[in-house]
């Protein structure tokens, strides 16, 4: 009897082989994450401090290419077309998001379909929806000209257009991602206890005071979750643009990782590129803990 | 009885606003080019498959969906096995200094970076390993991505899982691993799979790093190749709408089959 109580204690604590056991099933894993992401993490940070030509490096040059960024005209342009696109996608999808949820909370027929129907847009991939965007805004074969020539007007010119295009690029974006917001804040929704609603509707409360005291404030922890997992994503999005407008028409459309892309496969300018993208990655870091930070207060209070 | 004319309304055109882009796109890829441009039809009058028919003969469209699938799906596999045992090692050891935790966070603030951070520095390592334009320049790339988010979704898993069975499965004679095959692994199954279909779909969709480090056919997977597509044929709407048929099709298709377990991971987790 001893003798087992020994053995099974020394057998969970480990001993041999098993000693070893988290190092042996971590390593796989972290050896691949250290030579295909770490490794070029640690290079790209090199690289952002050399200048380059025709792809090698020919000096060092410190911080250069950081300080360059800030008087780059394109740079910076790119930068307030990106927090444009990002503030004003991501607000449009949270309120919209926000609305459905609200409205798919009570169970009625057809909520099923279109909750299927609402998770095509996310699945599809990224370059097939601004094809998808492509096919409704030309201008010769466009749904918004057929239509527009179906109603007895003209042609309608969407990409062609600075603002346009840009607009058009924010319903792109609204269309693929209202429903993730929809399908976050809906679960959040779900979530709430019961009781507080109760107690209102017998205290006899109007649905706006409702939603004003008590979904809104019990859903905001959720709703900031949603919108931060957004905001992160938007600032990285490239390959719906780069199909939809490339950039154009001028620099109207030309997120910050498009300029990033050119500059480093376009212009070859491999060291500048790697300071802007390092530049990014800090950009939403700071981003992604300032949040994390944010939502322990509300948690907290 | 107002309230569900509403619901009925809304219902009708959440559904249109969703549905109308992808209509047009199925029913452009079924018109001639000719009928397109000059007649503006808002369905197909002459139905014809001869769009996708070419993109298959004279597109290199077999050799995009090949590549898809086998990038994918190494990727994917190898991922979830080094990832299945990396989360089970960080949700159940206590190593010294705390290193699973440290190391469970250090992959996730890898997750947080864009991938377009490392775009450079990854083009530059597959130009000196010579791995540009092959299957295991790709496989290796997403192999990581992918590493870095079953690590920490399985990790979330595994730590619902009881430890009583594992323990009781080593006093009744296994080793550490073996327990954690024949019992943890299993109980993780479900876990397991939402993890897997989520990669599944973010590696077939992947587009950035397909595009940086493939030119040819040879290895260049279906959305890159449908981008391509685009680039040379700036007018050829029809053949445009039919890579974007085949581009999605198998995607959307895989995605309604299990969008049970998908919104987890399309979730980051917000959602359990």
């Amino acid at each position: 009897m001893q003798n087992g109580m020994q053995a099974r204690k020394y057998r969970l604590q480990g001993a041999g082989l098993d000693l070893a056991l988290p190092y042996l099933m971590l390593a796989p894993g972290l050896t691949v994450v250290l030579g295909v992401l770490v490794y070029p993490l640690w290079d790209g940070l090199r690289a952002s401090t050399r200048a380059y030509r025709y792809g090698s490096p020919v000096a060092d040059v410190g911080f250069h290419n950081y300080v360059q960024l800030w008087s780059d005209a394109q740079f910076l342009n790119s930068l307030w077309v990106t927090v444009k696109f990002v503030a004003l996608s991501v607000s449009i999808e949270a309120v919209l998001g926000f609305a459905l949820a609200l409205f798919c909370l009570r169970e009625f027929r057809g909520i099923r379909l279109l909750r299927t129907v609402l998770i095509i847009p996310m699945v599809i991939t990224p370059v097939v929806v601004a094809i998808l965007f492509r096919l409704i805004y030309a201008s010769d074969a466009g749904m918004l000209t057929a239509l527009s020539v179906a109603m007895g007007g003209g042609g309608v010119q969407i990409l062609g257009n600075p603002l346009n295009a840009f607009i058009g690029l924010v319903v792109l974006d609204v269309w693929e991602w209202t429903p993730l917001m929809f399908l976050i804040l809906l679960a959040g929704l779900q979530s709430l206890p019961h009781e507080p609603f109760e107690a209102a509707r017998v205290d006899g409360a109007g649905s706006w005071r409702v939603f004003a005291d008590l979904t809104f404030p019990m859903m905001r922890p959720v709703l900031a979750i949603a919108i931060v997992l957004r905001t992160i994503d938007a600032f990285g999005t490239f390959d719906q643009v780069f199909v939809l407008t490339r950039g154009g028409p001028g620099e109207a459309t030309r997120l910050i990782s498009i300029y990033g892309y050119d500059t480093a496969f376009k212009f070859q300018q491999t060291g500048y590129a790697a300071a802007l993208f390092v530049t990014i990655g800090l950009v939403v870091l700071a981003l992604a803990f300032s949040a994390i930070r944010l939502l322990r207060r509300i948690d907290a209070s | 009885m107002s309230t569900r004319l509403a619901r009925i309304l809304t219902t009708i055109f959440v559904l249109a606003v969703v549905l109308l882009p992808i209509y047009w796109l199925v029913s452009t890829s079924l018109k001639s080019n000719r009928e397109i441009t000059q007649e503006g039809t808002l369905y197909p009058h002459v139905p014809t498959l001869d769009n996708y028919v070419r993109l298959f003969t004279e597109k290199q469209f077999g050799s995009y969906l090949t590549n898809s699938v086998v990038v994918t799906f190494f990727s994917v596999a190898i991922a979830l096995v080094f990832g299945a045992m990396g989360a089970y090692a960080i949700a159940r050891f206590r190593l010294p200094f705390a290193a699973e935790r440290k190391i469970g966070l250090f992959l996730l603030t890898l997750r947080i970076i864009p991938p377009v951070v490392i775009l450079i520095p990854v083009y530059l390592l597959m130009l000196s390993l010579g791995l540009l334009d092959s299957w295991l320049g790709l496989i290796a790339t997403y192999t990581a991505f992918n590493i870095t988010f079953c690590v920490w979704m399985m990790e979330s898993f595994f730590r619902e899982i009881p430890v009583d069975l594992e323990e009781a499965a080593m006093v009744d004679g296994d080793s550490r691993f073996g327990a954690f095959r024949r019992i943890t692994l299993p109980l993780a199954a479900p876990g397991l799979a939402a993890t897997a279909i989520f990669a599944v779909l973010v590696t077939f969709n992947e587009f950035l790093f397909a595009l940086a480090l493939t030119a040819t056919p040879r290895a260049m997977t279906m959305p890159r190749g449908t981008a391509t597509l685009i680039g040379r044929i700036d007018t050829d709407w029809a053949s445009m709408a039919a890579a974007g048929v085949i581009g999605a099709l198998p995607i959307v298709f895989f995605a309604l089959l299990v969008q049970r377990h998908l919104v987890r991971g399309l979730t980051m987790g917000a959602v359990k």
